[in-house]
């Protein structure tokens, strides 16, 4: 809706009233949404980086 | 019910726990392969003047190459240098202990051999040394890996893997490629 | 509902506030910067296009060793050295007009510091163009270019040293006219990055200085390459970080804005700033960790820094995740995932934001995997390596250069974009683009491709079987450059065309709770810098002193110069 105002002078509510009303609704999920999303994120990082080390880099020999 | 900052820290340091478990993990993976298996990077202060580096006793055409010294230790030895390693193939045994030995009497290479994890840099001014154990036979490629000047891309060699029943030293203890060089 | 609505009410109107109409003190300036930016960006994924060509199965024109690393060398500087300091500096100074709403100071010497960089810029690409350079962008020496090489880069240097110091003085100006306030988020990460960026260039102008120009002129024959590698090292991985300010300053102040949310905490963001001004510098070392000349020791507790660094930015994915999630609901999202389709993707800087997380994600991993100490040996210097910093450099950091852009340029030209298709076009290209390209690196490099190369021979079978692969990274080097015109003519038409009116700056993201005091320690550096002086000396007293204390043999020089 506030393509044309993009970027500088946006404004996706009505009054600032409704924007902290907003906010405030907003706020009593969050950040459970967040945790959620960054956790999935963060494990498949983590998997990725066992999987390296696990069976590519173990198997090819000691080094050092 | 409006959420304080309190709170707002409060997920924050919960997040922290997490991302700090994670590099707990992987330091403790890291310092495992260190420590059980001695998986580490290949340092070594073990000075040599690249001006000098043909006529030291250790870099001398003559000890290039794969050799087992009396005690039974199995050492490759090559000079890298613009654009070419001496010699450009070597003979090493799988599933032994074997010890690479490189120097530059130039400027800065790097070798890796492609398939395994043996990499170095090598600088001039220092023996680049790599233990490892094989673990497949058969050609394998050592490209020079850092860059060195305009012959960089042609600067391979060949990393010939045996099982070790076919390793066979000479009278001398040496081992090498044979027709190759 | 009251402890958010009163600090929000304290803080500056920023609704119905007239519109500024008077043009931008720097906007010149500002445009200037980021024109000289972008221009060299241009130039150099073109280059890249073609040396992706050169290395590919399919024969390329003009493909001589000699041209090859001469491209790279300009590819290089041109995208590590002068499209990054020329757009931070631009950066720099609108944050330090807009976020603290006062004339910049110094504006006559920001000018006299462009020009000294631009200057310094056209010395070095030069000696590039003409074959006398070609070392690289991390120089290697024993090898030797031409003096101008190096003497153009430190003016490009001391260039920045000056905006660093305009950065400084103008948040001390602001601070002694708001004695208490906290200085606006945007500002503070701008001067975090300027304090960081001092310490980071120490090292490179240390080897320039001292060991390097002196061969290039001649009064030294010989070189002590580990010292010169250690003192690169210093800066080496702090400068990713002085590229990246940029792009995680947008993320905190840019993004929650544009996605109609709020900020999910201002104080997460300072902390984050100030660990990146920390943990930046103690960790070049891990560049290092496939060298000779520095012990296991000193490496492992480069590497557990290493570690450190990567805080911050796993911090900041979750608060800024967390704002997005705000939008996201108060955009009427529900559920766990359902705020993520609910905000605004169309919006340029909510895309490039989402975009650049996850090319991060990507090469956020691969650089895991680089920093793991031993594992290291498994992808230094192979494509994969390649492909991490074309993600985080190229994705994440230059994605967001984009967006930042796209979204001060209607400020600085006084015109709206007429048409966000083609903004929105230009980051799914870039998008798409750095993906093909940098997926198929990973899998060649595990497999030992290795870095740097004018060519392949392809009549050996293992190399030839990366050849389809090297096709379809190409193909995503084909998309990057298309994008990156596209970028280039979405930023001129605005000069020509586009819908006049546009307000004359531009707000930044308000926190949940906008910080009205903050402690000192959060609103200043001067205790951070003892700890960075701390740390640094941990980290890198002895690997430096080792070279005084034991004077390795040294290497005789090399000149590339004809």
């Amino acid at each position: 809706m506030a393509d044309e105002a993009y970027p500088a002078d946006a404004h996706d509510y009505e009054s600032e009233a409704e924007e902290l009303e907003r906010v405030d609704s907003a706020m009593r999920d969050t950040p459970r949404g967040a945790l959620v999303v960054s956790g999935i994120a963060v494990a498949l990082l983590m998997l990725g980086w066992l999987i390296l080390y696990f069976f590519v880099f173990i198997p090819r020999g000691t080094v050092g | 019910m409006a959420v304080s900052e309190r709170a707002i820290l409060k997920s924050e340091i919960r997040w922290a726990w997490v991302v700090g478990g994670i590099v707990a993990v992987i330091l403790g993976a890291i310092l495992f392969a260190a420590l059980s298996m001695g998986m580490n990077p290949p340092s070594n202060r073990e000075f040599v003047d690249p001006k000098t580096l043909h006529l030291s006793s250790e870099f001398t055409e003559a000890n290039l190459g794969t050799s087992v010294d009396p005690n039974g230790r199995i050492v490759a030895r090559m000079i890298t240098t613009q654009f070419e390693f001496v010699p450009n193939c070597i003979v090493l045994p799988a599933d032994r202990d074997v010890t690479l030995r490189f120097a530059s009497p130039d400027v800065i290479h790097g070798i890796l051999i492609t398939g395994t994890n043996v990499n170095t840099m090598v600088i001039p001014g220092y023996v680049a040394q790599v233990h490892t154990r094989l673990t497949k036979t058969g050609d394998l490629l050592m490209p020079c890996h850092e860059y060195c000047g305009l012959g960089h891309s042609q600067m391979l060699a060949t990393v010939r893997v045996v099982p070790p029943e076919q390793f066979r030293p000479d009278s001398q203890g040496r081992v090498s490629c044979g027709d190759d060089r | 509902m009251a402890t958010i609505a009163e600090p929000a009410s304290a803080a500056p109107k920023r609704r119905r506030t007239a519109a500024a109409t008077r043009e931008l003190q720097t906007g010149r300036l500002v445009a200037a910067h980021v024109w000289v930016g972008v221009a060299a960006f241009a130039v150099a994924c073109l280059l890249g296009v073609w040396q992706m060509w050169a290395r590919s199965p399919i024969e390329a024109p003009y493909h001589t060793a000699s041209n090859y690393f001469r491209s790279v060398t300009l590819h290089g500087i041109s995208m590590a050295f002068v499209l990054t300091t020329f757009f931070i500096m631009g950066f720099g100074y609108y944050v330090a007009e807009t976020a603290l709403r006062r004339p910049l100071p110094g504006l006559k010497i920001a000018w006299g510091a462009f020009a000294l960089g631009l200057a310094g810029t056209l010395m070095a690409a030069l000696s590039v163009i003409s074959g006398n350079a070609s070392v690289l962008y991390t120089f290697y020496p024993p090898m030797t270019a031409t003096a101008w090489f190096y003497i153009g880069l430190v003016l490009v240097v001391v260039a920045s040293w000056a905006w660093c110091v305009l950065m400084i003085v103008a948040m001390r100006e602001w601070k002694a006219a708001n004695p208490g306030q906290a200085v606006p988020l945007a500002m503070f990460a701008t001067v975090a990055n300027a304090v960081m960026w001092l310490w980071t260039t120490l090292g490179v102008a240390a080897e320039l200085l001292f060991q390097v120009i002196p061969a290039a002129i001649g009064w030294n024959g010989m070189v002590d390459v580990g010292l010169s590698r250690t003192l690169f090292s210093w800066t080496l991985h702090a400068i990713v970080y002085f590229w990246l300010f940029p792009s995680y300053i947008a993320f905190y102040t840019m993004f929650p804005r544009a996605a109609g949310g709020r900020l999910f905490s201002d104080t997460m963001g300072r902390l984050a700033f100030i660990l990146f001004l920390l943990y930046s510098l103690p960790v070049g070392l891990h560049h290092l960790f496939m060298d000779p000349e520095h012990s296991n020791g000193f490496k492992f507790i480069q590497m557990f820094l290493t570690a450190l660094v990567s805080v911050p930015t796993l911090l900041t994915i979750f608060t800024i995740t967390a704002s997005a999630e705000i939008a996201g609901r108060m955009r009427g999202g529900r559920g766990l995932f359902g705020w993520v389709r609910a905000l605004p993707w169309d919006r340029p800087m909510v895309l490039a934001t989402g975009l650049a997380f996850l090319m991060l994600f990507f090469g956020g991993g691969g650089g895991l995997i680089n920093m793991s100490y031993g594992m290291n040996a498994m992808v230094h210097n192979t494509s994969w390596v390649t492909a991490h910093f074309h993600l985080i450099f190229g994705g994440t950091v230059v994605i967001m250069y984009f967006a930042i852009a796209y979204a001060i340029w209607p400020s600085i030209t006084g015109r709206n974009f007429a048409n966000m298709g083609l903004l929105r076009i230009q980051l799914w290209t870039w998008f798409v683009g750095m993906m093909v390209m940098t997926l198929p690196w990973h899998w060649t490099g595990l497999q030992g491709q290795w870095r740097r190369v004018a060519a392949f021979d392809y009549s050996d079978p293992m190399i030839a079987a990366w050849g389809p692969w090297v096709i379809v990274s190409l193909i995503g080097g084909i998309l990057l450059a298309a994008s990156a015109l596209l970028f280039v003519y979405n930023l001129a038409i605005l000069h020509r065309s586009g819908r006049p009116g546009a307000r004359r700056t531009i707000d930044y993201a308000q926190a949940v709770h906008p910080p009205g005091r903050v402690p000192a320690a959060l609103n200043g550096f001067g205790l951070w810098n003892w700890l960075v002086a701390l740390l640094m000396l941990l980290a890198y007293g002895y690997p430096i002193a080792q070279f005084f204390i034991d004077p390795p043999p040294q290497a005789v020089i090399h000149r590339v110069a004809g």
